[in-house]
């Protein structure tokens, strides 16, 4: 997804390694994504929805009404 | 010496023994197409002991190794930059790496922007390898659906995927 956009920063985290960041965004379970550190979601997500779940976590309106992700989507509360 | 030298190689090739080398090599010669630029974020001589966060660094010797290993499977192709980031804070501050040891990959000598944080063993030793040759043949996989979507994106977007190797 970084190769597609420029925008993106994609970093594949060490749950088990950096507890501190696994206790600041709730990781229970893996994979769990977090977007800009605010928005996240649990699971493997298909391909549309994760690109959906990216655009919704960094503030940008989806155009087209998208299919609900199959995973839950939770907003984080610093 | 030579039984140190010998106990050396004994460690160094347990971590990731000859043949996976060569099988790295061998994949790496047929797969890659263009340059890939690696940048290890690290804290050299750091024990391997488990410290308090922001402290120590235990798995940085290993992610070294892993990094060195990528690098040496293509040498032509790939280069590898290393970032001690206690002594280096302002590239750090550049990059926006947080934590060590990181392995970022990227197509040229900019920053990557696809990053493993700390260890990537098990199964995301073979995500490390697909982003290198992703990155190497500029092949995002994805939908043109998904890269017009993604093209709505006018900020810089994190994705922190949290993984662990089982």
């Amino acid at each position: 997804m970084a190769l597609a956009s420029p925008q993106i920063t994609a970093v594949c985290v060490e749950a088990n390694e950096f507890t501190h960041l696994s206790n600041q965004f709730r990781v229970r379970g893996v994979p769990h994504t977090v977007i800009n550190r605010r928005a996240s979601f649990v699971g493997a997500l298909p391909e549309p929805d994760f690109v959906a779940a990216v655009l919704e976590g960094a503030g940008v309106a989806i155009e087209e009404p998208h299919e609900a992700p199959s995973g839950p989507s939770t907003e984080i509360a610093n | 010496m030579l039984a140190l030298s010998g106990l050396v190689l004994t460690f160094y090739m347990a971590l990731i023994p000859e043949p996976v080398r060569q099988q790295l090599a061998d994949r790496f010669a047929t797969v890659l197409t263009g340059p890939v630029h690696l940048t290890l974020y690290t804290r050299p001589g750091s024990s391997r002991l488990i410290l308090p966060a922001g402290l120590g660094c235990p798995t940085c010797e290993d992610a070294g190794q892993m990094a060195e290993l990528l690098r040496d499977a293509a040498p032509e192709k790939i280069t590898l930059d290393v970032v001690d980031v206690s002594r280096d804070a302002a590239r750090v501050e550049i990059d926006g790496v947080d934590d060590v040891p990181t392995i970022a990959i990227g197509s040229n000598s900019d920053i990557g922007r696809i990053r493993f944080q700390g260890l990537p063993t098990g199964t995301e030793f073979p995500a490390l390898i697909d982003a290198v040759e992703r990155v190497s043949r500029a092949e995002h996989g994805l939908s043109p659906e998904s890269v017009a979507a993604l093209d709505q994106l006018t900020e810089p977007t994190e994705v922190l995927v949290f993984a662990t190797p089982t």
